[in-house]
């Protein structure tokens, strides 16, 4: 204890706590052994209160992914604005990324509690129990988010269950948790949000040991770690955060300037099946017409700048020229309004088919594009055609494509 | 009467969530979905979080007293900065066959920022301590490091 002594002296606010092992006797609850001043409501309810903001923007913008993907939604996802997708699903992952400093601070101002004794009394035992459960619950379910959409974004799969389904149930059950969670600790949050950030009044009563920095600096460098992270992973979708994105998943090179999510080779796409053999067929139910690449070339173009924009985050600007969709329906007299189903050469991995719901198919900028930034598409890019329309998800944007069935 | 409608909407919400999970899922998925949320947990509160106490207990013991603020700071944002780039750093997703997935220099980029924050940290020690030897800083007496 000797360091201790020499600096209390001193008694200056930045001494260091004492934590569990320094403070009490053996016979000392855990939960009183963790004295910091720091480890308070105080600091709890304001980083709890971004972090909130963050699951909750997080939230809203996965609906809107997840309804985006919808094959035949019951309201049909808006074609505009262009960027739409792009900026909402780069909010998405910003603000799960935003939330690890959040959810890690977080959970260090509370985790006395996690060795909080519990009552004797039978009922009050039964409801510590489910609040602690409800707890339990709302931890898992954020760190499970956070872990598993980190991963999915360097497309890492550690585990079992499909990513999408789970991402998405989970989802309901973090953001339920953390309704309950807000609404039963309400009045703490109130109180400690109503006064000032060094207030003792919600402390635990052994939390009396000043930290080694005040509370404001313990925020600030939390709310600075939370701004880093954004900036630090940004880049894969902010161009002009490029060289300051350290840990962004991608540069935003590649082949013609953009990024490639599944290659040719990782979707069983050869180069024999993209040849001179390729046809694209065009379908409404008995009526059907087939067309070389040179004859989709022979059509009148259309080039458009759009992005791309995968469900990971990343986003990538790109100018497309091709045939619009539309003018391939008027080939076989679609109706307007039809939805299209799109199908890919593509032998291996998920959606090798995609469904253009109607007001995207007749969108004049949804095109059957065949070339990227002035040249003939690279077969990472979906040559011989892929389709790219305005405001949708990038898996959505098939590549290989080699059939499209009008659906009505 | 608010707090009740909020956390009664909670529960439900929760209640669809563990619907979804358990109604669209294989028993196989439902079992890795169960080991990875637990895993979590357990990964945080007895790995990481005695990690941290461990942590700054050496630091309290190691550490001269102007040391220990900027330290603290770097450790929270060099620590939680870290955590966050462990699917980047191990690379694990990293594919031969796509060179526009993860094609960052990681770990340069990591040392990069763990020295910018050391150094940062190491300049705001100076200051602090130089504070402490003028006995300027709120009229503390001056003290040996």
């Amino acid at each position: 204890m000797s360091a201790h002594d020499t600096d209390r002296e001193s008694a200056r606010p930045t001494e260091q706590s004492a934590e569990p092992g320094t403070a009490g006797g053996a016979g000392t609850p855990l939960e009183d052994r963790f004295t910091s001043r720091l480890r308070s409501a105080a600091v709890a309810a304001r980083v709890g209160m971004w972090l909130g903001i963050c699951f909750g923007i997080a939230f809203l913008t996965g609906l809107i992914s997840h309804y985006a993907q919808l094959p035949d939604p019951s309201v049909p996802f808006p074609t505009g604005p262009v960027w739409g997708y792009r900026v909402s699903q780069a909010v998405h992952v910003a603000a799960g990324t935003a939330a690890v400093p959040l959810l890690l601070v977080k959970l260090w101002s509370v985790y006395p509690k996690l060795f909080e004794r519990p009552p004797r009394i039978p009922r009050a035992l039964v409801m510590t129990a489910l609040l602690r459960g409800s707890i339990g619950v709302l931890v898992a379910a954020a760190i499970f988010q956070l872990a598993s959409g980190l991963a999915n974004v360097t497309q890492w799969y550690p585990w079992d269950f499909s990513f999408r389904r789970t991402h998405y149930a989970v989802a309901w059950v973090a953001i339920g948790a953390l309704l309950l969670h807000v609404a039963v600790k309400l009045p703490v949050i109130r109180g400690a949000l109503g006064s000032p950030v060094d207030d003792t009044g919600l402390d635990r009563p052994n939390a009396t040991a000043p930290g080694p920095v005040s509370r404001r600096t313990l925020l600030r460098g939390t709310w600075g770690a939370a701004a880093g992270a954004v900036l630090l992973t940004a880049g894969a979708s902010v161009p002009l955060l490029r060289k300051v994105s350290i840990f962004a998943v991608r540069t935003g090179e590649g082949p013609q300037g953009v990024p490639i999510n599944r290659t040719a080779s990782a979707a069983g796409v050869t180069a024999e099946a993209v040849g001179d053999g390729y046809r694209l067929e065009v379908v409404r139910g008995e009526r059907s017409i087939t067309l070389t690449r040179a004859e989709l070339a022979a059509l009148e173009q259309r080039t458009r700048t759009l992005p791309i924009a995968c469900v990971e985050g990343w986003s990538a600007s790109g100018t497309w020229t091709g045939v619009p969709v539309r003018t391939l329906l008027d080939l076989v007299q679609a109706p307007r309004g039809a939805g299209v189903r799109v199908e890919s050469l593509q032998t291996r991995g998920a959606s090798s088919s995609s469904v253009l719901p109607g007001n995207f198919a007749d969108h004049p900028d949804t095109l059957l594009a065949l070339g990227l930034n002035g040249e003939p598409l690279d077969i990472d890019h979906g040559f011989p055609a892929r389709i790219i329309a305005p405001n949708r998800p990038g898996v959505l944007q098939t590549k290989w494509v080699t059939r499209m069935e009008v659906l009505a | 009467m608010t707090r009740l409608v909020v956390g009664g909407a909670g529960v439900l919400l929760a209640a669809y969530g563990g619907w979804l999970l358990l109604t669209r899922s294989s028993l196989g998925d439902l079992v890795s979905t169960a080991l990875w949320l637990a895993g979590g947990v357990v990964a945080h509160d007895l790995l990481l979080a005695p990690l941290v106490i461990a942590a700054a207990w050496l630091g309290s013991r190691l550490l001269p007293s102007w040391a220990r603020g900027p330290a603290v700071v770097a450790g929270l944002v060099l620590g939680t900065l870290t955590v966050m780039a462990i699917p980047v750093l191990g690379g694990w997703g990293r594919r031969a066959d796509n060179p526009t997935l993860l094609d960052r220099d990681y770990w340069a980029g990591w040392g990069g920022l763990a020295a910018l924050v050391v150094v940062a940290a190491v300049a705001a020690a100076l200051v602090v301590r130089s504070r402490e030897r003028t006995g300027g800083d709120r009229g503390k007496r001056p003290r040996r490091g």
